[in-house]
This record gives structure tokens, C-alpha cells and sequence, in this order.
């Protein structure tokens, strides 16, 4: 079992996250924007983060810039949700792990995470 | 994914959209309803479905299932209601679409009423959610959506439930229909909260004419695509649901190169008549032959279609006389007629029936032309439509439309039409102008000469052409119509109908 930060600000994508990763076994933890991760994140670490990346407060692109700033959170897995292409992103954001195109489809989402948290454990 | 249409039934007129920017579509299998969405349902929206008792929501809803498991995918149907699933089947079982052997495999019945009561809307997506992973569902069918409203302690807890259901139809690749019979589907209605979030919603109707039921179907809303708007003409045969876009809303066909005045000519096979119209009809006009009964119309009407040719193909729609009578009439003057309909050059398309639905009539004429590539069609007559129209006061807009469309696709129509009395006195006709839809009129009367009735023929107008306006006598013999005389001035003998006793 992992543990699992589902970052999003749209009602309904975390809790499908959440159901569908619950159901797989993992403990899912779930934040509404990026400083709201960021505070989650320093009560427990989480081994795999997928995050939104249109948020208020703190977007996607700004906590995985942090993540990656951090000792401590800078190996963590990161999968970054769009609704935009990821060729409009790609060239403005790095550092990511992987990324996933919304609508994303459920059936893609246990194989991604399966692949994410086995490169961690390499 | 593709579907074929349903058994009897031509496919969608619509194409299916080709450009990749293009909403994806999950077609219903149902070819007329495919045609009202322009394409089909867009793939991955949630649809209300809204009937009362007995409309044919379960049937609709099946039906689309059953199309989508026969291409290879996989639907799910829960049912929110105490209707016990060996019912739901017993029923099906009667419709040909069904296929038992689909159940369980492609095809899954799930009863959510009691987790429902127990675990409510939470409970009840928590168990979609699982059940569409778990048999890779592209289709949702909640039946019973009042039953889930009934769960829902406020407003916004049932847009919750809605919001999360489009999250789930998006995630999980699954197009969702709730069907419910909750209240009227009306402009009222439409602003309850679970109708102004779904992607669109169909209302199915039954309308009653005196001693006459009609079903009907409406697009009330679809979001992401065009569609047909208005009412449209639905039936549950045998067969399962079957729809008929109002002929009137079809999209128009392109129209035509308008070549009137030089058009080619299609002969109607009757020598003087064809040489009073400067050598046949116009190809791609619509004609009008008028004349009260026993003037020679449908004997008029067989030459023409007689002349069909495999490059040149005939379909005649009548109402009052069935094939093999009219075939048994033209065999003395036109003995190759017989031939050509066992070799398909020529169709037939018989509605004798009393009740019938004018659209079903015009969209299988209109497949069957664009099928064989018809290129000589006869309708005989005009009237047949008047008693099968309702409500009738579309008549007129729907001979429009019918006679539009067949000339955009370039065919040379001949319609008859029975009058009681000849022009110049009194007479009456289905539509209030038979200008829209009579680019070409003949008129076929019974004159009195030397004591005896005569049939008469004059072209009284010819679109865009010239012609010889001169009255011409005719017999109907063995050889068929025969042009015999051409008469002077009108003066030189006394018109009257058969009904006319007076004397002079």
C-alpha cells in the first residue's frame, strides 16, 4: 500500500481519484490547491503526488517546482493533470514524471500509478 | 465504433462526421434516431431520457445497449426501481434486437434499490463506479432516476450527484442514460437542477387524434452537437423502436444544378404529350397531374415510370391501387415493365393501409433513391398523404419538403392529385398552393363532345420552358394513352365535369 496526494481543485476529480485508488489499496490523501498539498505534505510525506495544473492560490506548476526545491519531497513521483494538450505545456514546465490529459480515463490511472511508485522503489 | 441500423430499417440520412475535431459519436443503432443527432449521441455525455408509463424508455434504452454489445462493446443496466429483472427480460424477449445469449457477457443487469435505501447516493456511485471498471462498460443505463432524486436531501446533493456521474461518464469512457418519467418535460422542468447540467435530454411522447395514438420523439437539449429540433414520429414494432425525422426538418439537400429551361427532358413515353412539352419533363422538375377520377392519371403516371431504364431507375408510391394491379393494367402498353421490377430497375412502394406516418413514408421513399439511385419517381396520388397527416395542417410544408429533397437530388418527380372539379370552376387540392411543389401542371379532364365524354389533356404550366398549351383529346386503349386530336379554341366545345348534369 502507498500513499497517495491527489491535488485538484474541481469538485469530483478528487474523489474519484480517491475512490478508484482506495479501491487499488492505497491510503489517498487529497488537497484542493497547491499550498494546501504543500501543508499536507509536511504532516505526512506521501509516495506518489498527482496534481491538477490550473489551481488558485499555488497551481500545479508552482508546487512542483517546490517539490523538486525540497530535500526532503524531491524524489517524490509527480504526475501532472491538464485539461490542455501536453504539447502547450511541455516546453514551459519540467520536471514532471508523467502526465495525464483530462478527461483522463480510469483504466489508464491504476497501470500510471503502478509504473510511478515502481520507479520509485528502483 | 459503427453500428448498423436496426432490422427494417434504413440507415441514418446524416453522415457521421469525418473531421477529427469532431465530437467522437456512440451510435444508437437506430438509424432515424441517429439522424435527428446528426451522428449519434456524443460519446461519453450523460442523456435524460423522459417518457411516462409505457413511452418506451426501457425499450429505447435496451435497444441502444443491445446495438452497442452487437459492435463489440459493453453496457451496463441498473435498475433503481423494485421491477424485478426477469420481467425487464420477459418483456425484451419479444423484440427482435434482443439476444439473450448477450446477458451476462456483454450485457449486465445490476439492481441498485436496495443498496440505494441502505447506502444512498454515495453507496449507489461508489457501486457504478466499480461495475463500469469492472465490465469495461461503454454505456450507463440508470433506470429509475427519480429513485435516486428521492435520496437526495437537497438541491445541491443531487447536482453533486450529477457532477460526479459526468466526472465518472468522462473517466471511465461510458456514455450514461437516466431515464425517468418524473413530472412533464416541459419549459419548466428543464430548469430542475439535474436537467440544466446533463448533456441533453429526450422526451418521448404519445399524443392522441380522436380514436388514433401517436408516439413521438424530441430532442429537448443536446449539447456539442446540432441536431433535428422538433417533434418526430416514433413507433414500437416488433422489431423495437423505429424513429422517422419529420420530413419537414430534414436538412436540405444541396440543391441541383438549375438547369430547368435547358435541362435534359425525360420523356413521359406518351408521344404528343411529350411533344406539347418540347420533348419530355424537365430532369430533376416536379409535376403535378391533375384531373378527377377516371381522367387518366395513373395510367399517365405508368408511362412515365414505364420509361425507367437501369441507368435511370423508377420507384412509384401509391395509395390507392397495390402493385400488382397497376402492374396488370401497364402490361398491355408497357410489357417491359414487369422485367424491370424483378430486376430492380423499377420499385414499387405500397401504403394502403388507413393509418400510417407520412415521415416513415418520405424517409423510405428518400432511402430507397439515394439506395438505387432513383432517378423517375411517381407518386399517386397526393392525396393518400392527406389522411395519414397529423396533425394535418402540415401537409403543405411537409410536400414542400418531400418534393424539395427529391429535387436536390436531382430527381424528376410526377405526383398526381384528384380534383373534384376542373380549374376555371371550383376544385380543391391537399395544400393551399400548388405552386411550391408544381414546377410542371398537367390537366387531364373529361369534356363533353357529340354527345359523349371525352378525356382531354393540356399542359397548363412548364416552369421556365415553353410548351404547346393546346387541349388535346386521348383514348386509353391497348397501346395505352393515345394523343387522337388537337382542338381549337376553348369556345369550340362545352367543358363540364362528369357531375355536371345541366344541360346545353
Amino acid at each position: 500500500m502507498a500513499t497517495i496526494l491527489v491535488v485538484d481543485d474541481e469538485f469530483g476529480i478528487g474523489e474519484l481519484l480517491e475512490a478508484l485508488l482506495q479501491d487499488d489499496g492505497h491510503r489517498v490523501l487529497t488537497a484542493m490547491n497547491g499550498r494546501h498539498a504543500l501543508e499536507r505534505m509536511a504532516e505526512a510525506r506521501p509516495d506518489l503526488v498527482i496534481s491538477d495544473l490550473m489551481m488558485p492560490v499555488m497551481d500545479g506548476a508552482a508546487l512542483l517546482k517546490a517539490i523538486r526545491e525540497s530535500s526532503d519531497l524531491r524524489d517524490i513521483p509527480f504526475a501532472m493533470m491538464c485539461a490542455l494538450p501536453e504539447n502547450v505545456i511541455g516546453d514551459r514546465i519540467a520536471g514532471y514524471d508523467a502526465f495525464l490529459r483530462k478527461p483522463f480515463k480510469l483504466a489508464a490511472i491504476s497501470a500510471l500509478v503502478q509504473e510511478l511508485l515502481g520507479r520509485r522503489a528502483e | 465504433m459503427t453500428v448498423t441500423s436496426g432490422p427494417g430499417e434504413p440507415g441514418p440520412l446524416t453522415s457521421a462526421p469525418l473531421a477529427s475535431t469532431l465530437p467522437e459519436r456512440l451510435y444508437s443503432g437506430i438509424g432515424g434516431l441517429d439522424t435527428l443527432l446528426c451522428g449519434g449521441f456524443v460519446r461519453n455525455g450523460i442523456y435524460i431520457i423522459h417518457g411516462a408509463p409505457g413511452a418506451g424508455k426501457t425499450i429505447l434504452s435496451n435497444q441502444i445497449c443491445y446495438a452497442h454489445a452487437a459492435a463489440g462493446g459493453h453496457a451496463l443496466y441498473v435498475t433503481l426501481l423494485s421491477e424485478q429483472h426477469d420481467r425487464l427480460l420477459a418483456n425484451l424477449a419479444q423484440l427482435a434486437f434482443f439476444d439473450q445469449s448477450r446477458i451476462a457477457r456483454e450485457i449486465h443487469y445490476v439492481s441498485a434499490f436496495q443498496l440505494l435505501e441502505r447506502d444512498g447516493l454515495a453507496g449507489l456511485l461508489t457501486l457504478l463506479r466499480r461495475e463500469i471498471m469492472a465490465h469495461a462498460a461503454g454505456i450507463l443505463v440508470l433506470d429509475g432516476l427519480v429513485a435516486a432524486e428521492a435520496y437526495a436531501t437537497t438541491e445541491l446533493e443531487l447536482k453533486k450527484f450529477i457532477h460526479e456521474l459526468q466526472m465518472l461518464a468522462s473517466a471511465a469512457d461510458c456514455t450514461i442514460f437516466l431515464l425517468t418519467s418524473a413530472g412533464h418535460m416541459d419549459e419548466a422542468s428543464e430548469q430542475r437542477p439535474e436537467h440544466t447540467m446533463v448533456d441533453g435530454m429526450i422526451a418521448l411522447r404519445e399524443t392522441t387524434y380522436g380514436w388514433r395514438m401517436e408516439r413521438d420523439i424530441q430532442i429537448r437539449k443536446f449539447r456539442g452537437s446540432d441536431h433535428l429540433p422538433g417533434r418526430h414520429a416514433m413507433q414500437i414494432t416488433s422489431a423495437g423502436i423505429m424513429v422517422w425525422p419529420r420530413t419537414e426538418a430534414l436538412p436540405a439537400a444541396s440543391p441541383a444544378e438549375n438547369t430547368q429551361g435547358g435541362a435534359p427532358r425525360l420523356a413521359t413515353g406518351i408521344v404528343g404529350l411529350d411533344q406539347m412539352l418540347g420533348g419530355g419533363l424537365p430532369a430533376g422538375s416536379s409535376t403535378v397531374v391533375l384531373g378527377p377520377t377516371g381522367a387518366g392519371k395513373t395510367s399517365l403516371a405508368l408511362h412515365f415510370l414505364a420509361r425507367s431504364t437501369p441507368a435511370e431507375p423508377g420507384l412509384m408510391v401509391s395509395f390507392y391501387e397495390p402493385p400488382d394491379h397497376l402492374l396488370a393494367r401497364a402490361s398491355v402498353f408497357a410489357p417491359d415493365l414487369g422485367p424491370h421490377v424483378a430486376d430492380g430497375v423499377i420499385g414499387f412502394a405500397w401504403h394502403g393501409q388507413a393509418e400510417g406516418l407520412i415521415d416513415r413514408i418520405a424517409f423510405e421513399l428518400l432511402a430507397d433513391v439515394r439506395r438505387r439511385g432513383v432517378r423517375r419517381v411517381v407518386i399517386d396520388g397526393l392525396l393518400g398523404f392527406e389522411g395519414l397527416a397529423l396533425p394535418a395542417e402540415r401537409l403543405p410544408r411537409f410536400f414542400i419538403a418531400l418534393t424539395g429533397q427529391l429535387r436536390a437530388m436531382g430527381v424528376t418527380t410526377l405526383c398526381t392529385l384528384e380534383i373534384q372539379q376542373v380549374p376555371g370552376t371550383t376544385h380543391r387540392a391537399p395544400v393551399d398552393s400548388l405552386t411550391p411543389i408544381a414546377e410542371n401542371l398537367i390537366l387531364l379532364r373529361h369534356v363533353e363532345r357529340a354527345g359523349r365524354l371525352e378525356r382531354n389533356v393540356s399542359v397548363m404550366k412548364l416552369r421556365g420552358s415553353a410548351f404547346d398549351s393546346t387541349l388535346r383529346a386521348f383514348e386509353i386503349g391497348p397501346g395505352g394513352i393515345v394523343l387522337v386530336t388537337a382542338f381549337g379554341a376553348m369556345d369550340n366545345f362545352r367543358q363540364r365535369s362528369p357531375s355536371d348534369t345541366t344541360g346545353g
